[in-house]
């Protein structure tokens, strides 16, 4: 946990998030403990405690399926508040307080990109979602733009739920029908629905305008994290940064020169560029050397055996 | 190519040799095998050396200076290649350590030749000492072909040099026996002109010139005399003109006259006071009257003596010396004038006759000349020839003595107990060393010109956008199983590598390898 959460830990004492929505579902699911947890507001502001404190429960009333254990987050590579010493889990802490910062403690609609394809930026953008509603009262939401090449559909394994093009397509479909909880506490998930090869078209329209409005005032402590394609690939993620209050830089380790950050960098309003987040940097997993050198000797030994069993019926067969 | 801050570098080298572990693995056993493999293959060599010393200030040298010319070898070294690296030196060291046999086939000859080459190594010490270097698997014949190489050297070295003497001396003989010929016959030629043109003797030239010279000079001199001397000679004759022959003295009537003149003088003086009766006037009277007498009488002579033609002996009438004086001096300016123009004459008789002599002179002298010159150069180059050929003579003689330039084997050849170059052992090291070196200087060399960004911080210098954090490589338990299985066998593989290096090592030190 950052110090700047500590900090603020202390300092809690009343919770409140105004609820700007109207679609806020009743769960009847005990939140209590989450809700111990939450982002407070500096004294002295009456009415903003008060009205955070209303959104605190109503974010405390949203409806979560069941939640994913620790061993299926780690296998989607997806941090967990009790990773606290990682390395990774800093980073990310780091990266939200910094933007806290930056936007005053107010919901934005933050467009992830990278600036070449492979750099993890629906990477950056799930953990840094899941970073956001580490705070109970906080929630995020992830868009997945990446229309061509929908990353956050694997969050969905074996399912095909509406999506962003779903609700383009379609009027008659509501917000609320394409936001899906993925088993993470305060994290929702619009995905990108149906593979779409002209996404340019969607992200002109109106109702992509309207629908970016309306999932921001849904929750005034909702934070939206737009995961857009990368920009050496598409120029549909210049469109979408023009609907995006800011935008967040992924530059991969190893992948890309000078010249591509420079071109992405002078391609996008530089008032709205939060900063750069350089991903995957090496490093190596915490490896219990003593228990490698006896599995290597298992391994060696085991191997032996097995060369000597395959010789032997080699030569039974003869 | 980016460039990497030291700081950055110990952390990005070990991120990027993790990264590329397995590359890092096969390339540390592929250059420790390769290493190993040309160790047990690199053939133990055994040195035999041995050091020359070319002697060029021995003692002959200071005594013949100046007589003797000796030798000298500018680049040592490459004259022992030179020498050594010859196809004769070569088959005779081959045949004396039994390698070649008489009637070999030329292509076996050259493989050997090539061989030699590859083993013997040449070079120069000091300015005055060659090494001879030979490397050979069996150490005896290292030993024997490196001796051999020296006795061979300076054999074929000073054989060499003397003969170059002798050819030196042989030409300079030749060349000696040319100019004599030349010599004698520009004599014999000289010898002919001169009996055939006894006027074309040295100098001939200059004593007609100083004569014609003379004889000039002479002519204008004798000219302008005889220009004078006509000159005198018409001023004297305008002067004889214009003189009369006789000159006439005071005459009688006038001394008369002048007598008269003289009492009437003192007569007038004397009436002033006396009376002409006084005697003294008297006397002066009859005086002058005696005086008028005569001069009456001296007139009728004159004029009866003009009458009758007869010349009257006047004893006033004398010679005009001056007319006398004029006249010899004429004569005498004729007599000058004559022998002037003889004298002309005569000089120019000698000017004409030297010039003619002259002209035959000047013909023959530019043959002399020629003649002469012919000689003297053949005389000259036969004497020097004469004093090179000696020079030569003594040169080749010290050469034959082997007393000039010589050479001499200062560390003799011995035979080499121990095996020298690169061992195994030093391969074994190369292998271990060059095998971690390799990978980490090609992963030092990616990250040196690899462009790609490696380093978040120079994100933000470089566009001045904040870096919010450098996200490290998020590990998932599946992956972190297989990172440590590839490990745990690129481990057993990089032990098995050194355990073959241990067991190699061991089978070629009890020389079962």
């Amino acid at each position: 946990m950052s110090k700047i959460e500590k900090a603020l830990g202390r300092a809690r004492s009343e919770k409140g998030l105004v609820v700007v929505g109207s679609r806020t579902r009743a769960d009847g699911s005990n939140q209590a403990d989450s809700q111990s947890r939450d982002l407070t507001v500096p004294e002295g502001k009456a009415a903003g405690t008060q009205s955070r404190a209303d959104a605190a429960a109503a974010i405390a009333q949203m409806n979560e399926p069941s939640l994913r254990d620790r061993s299926e987050l780690t296998l989607q590579r997806i941090i967990y508040p009790d990773m606290a010493e990682n390395s990774t889990v800093q980073a990310f802490r780091e990266i939200r307080t910094r933007i806290l910062q930056k936007t005053h403690g107010q919901n934005c609609v933050i467009m992830v990109t990278s600036v070449a394809g492979d750099s993890g930026s629906t990477f950056v953008a799930t953990n840094l979602g899941v970073a956001f509603a580490f705070d109970a009262g906080k929630t995020a939401l992830l868009v997945d733009c990446n229309l061509r090449n929908p990353g956050l559909q694997k969050l969905f394994p074996n399912q095909s739920p509406l999506g962003i093009t779903d609700y383009l397509e379609k009027a008659d479909l509501d917000v609320a029908d394409i936001i899906h909880p993925i088993g993470i506490e305060r994290l929702r998930v619009i995905p990108a629905g149906d593979r779409r090869e002209i996404p340019s078209e969607y992200f002109t329209s109106l109702r992509m305008k309207q629908l970016l409005s309306n999932i921001r005032q849904r929750y005034a402590e909702r934070f939206i994290l737009v995961d857009a394609p990368p920009m050496s690939e598409t120029a549909d993620t210049q469109i979408l940064a023009e609907l995006c209050d800011y935008v967040l830089l992924v530059v991969p380790y190893g992948k890309v020169t000078n010249s591509q950050v420079d071109t992405c960098i002078k391609s996008l309003d530089s008032k709205k560029v939060l900063g750069v987040v350089f991903n995957n940097e090496p490093s190596a997993p915490s490896l219990d050397w003593k228990e490698m050198w006896k599995a290597s000797l298992v391994l060696l030994r085991d191997s032996f055996l097995e060369l000597i069993r395959t010789i032997r019926n080699a030569a039974k067969k003869k | 190519m980016a460039t990497v801050h030291p700081d950055h570098l110990h952390k990005l080298l070990i991120g990027e040799i993790f990264n590329s572990r397995r590359a890092f693995v096969g390339i540390f056993i592929f250059v420790a095998m390769t290493l190993l493999l040309v160790g047990l293959a690199w053939p133990k060599g055994f040195v035999a050396s041995t050091t020359i010393l070319v002697d060029e200030k021995n003692i002959i040298q200071p005594l013949m200076q100046g007589a003797a010319v000796a030798t000298d070898v500018m680049d040592r070294s490459r004259l022992a290649k030179e020498t050594i690296f010859s196809r004769k030196v070569m088959t005779q060291l081959l045949m004396d350590t039994g390698r070649l046999k008489e009637g070999s086939s030329p292509d076996k000859q050259d493989e050997h030749f090539k061989d030699l080459r590859k083993q013997t190594s040449v070079s120069s010490v000091t300015k005055n000492i060659i090494k001879i270097e030979y490397r050979d698997d069996d150490p005896e014949r290292a030993y024997l072909t490196t001796k051999r190489y020296a006795e061979l050297f300076i054999d074929e070295t000073l054989g060499a040099k003397a003969a170059e003497s002798q050819a030196a001396f042989n030409f300079i003989e030749k060349q000696v026996q040319e100019y004599h010929e030349k010599l004698v016959q520009s004599e014999e030629q000289l010898k002919e002109f001169r009996s055939a043109n006894a006027d074309a003797l040295p100098g001939s030239d200059t004593d007609i010139s100083s004569r014609l010279s003379a004889q000039q000079t002479r002519i204008e001199q004798y000219t302008q005399e005889l220009h004078d001397a006509e000159i005198k000679r018409r001023s004297l004759e305008k002067q004889l003109s214009g003189e009369a022959e006789v000159a006439t003295a005071l005459s009688r009537e006038g001394q008369y006259r002048t007598r008269i003149a003289e009492l009437q003088s003192q007569m007038e003086t004397l009436r002033l006071s006396y009376h002409d009766t006084y005697p003294d006037i008297v006397r002066i009277r009859h005086q002058i009257a005696d005086l008028n007498e005569a001069i009456a009488a001296d007139r009728q002579q004159r004029d009866a003596a003009k009458a009758s033609g007869r010349v009257l002996i006047d004893d006033s009438v004398i010679n005009n010396p001056m007319y006398q004086q004029l006249k010899r001096d004429l004569s005498q300016t004729q007599v000058s004038i004559d022998t002037l123009n003889a004298r002309i004459a005569e000089a120019k008789r000698q000017m004409n006759s030297a010039l003619e002599r002259g002209k035959r002179v000047h013909g023959g002298e530019a043959t002399l000349a020629e003649l002469t010159r012919d000689y003297q150069v053949n005389r000259d180059i036969y004497q020097d020839l004469l004093k090179r050929r000696e020079n030569a003579r003594v040169s080749m003689n010290l050469d034959k003595e082997r007393q000039g330039l010589t050479f001499r084997i200062q560390e003799p050849a011995t035979v080499p107990h121990e095996p020298s170059g690169l061992l195994f052992r030093h391969f074994i090291l190369a292998a271990l060393l060059l095998g971690g070196l390799v990978p980490v200087g090609i992963m030092y060399a990616k990250l040196q010109f690899d462009p790609r960004i490696r380093i978040g911080s120079m994100i933000a210098e470089r566009s001045k956008l904040p870096l919010l954090a450098v996200v490290p490589h998020l590990w998932a338990p599946s992956e972190v199983n297989m990172v440590r299985q590839e490990i745990q066998w690129l481990g057993i593989l990089v032990m098995g590598t050194l355990v073959v290096m241990a067991l190699i090592s061991i089978l070629h030190l009890a020389r079962v390898i």
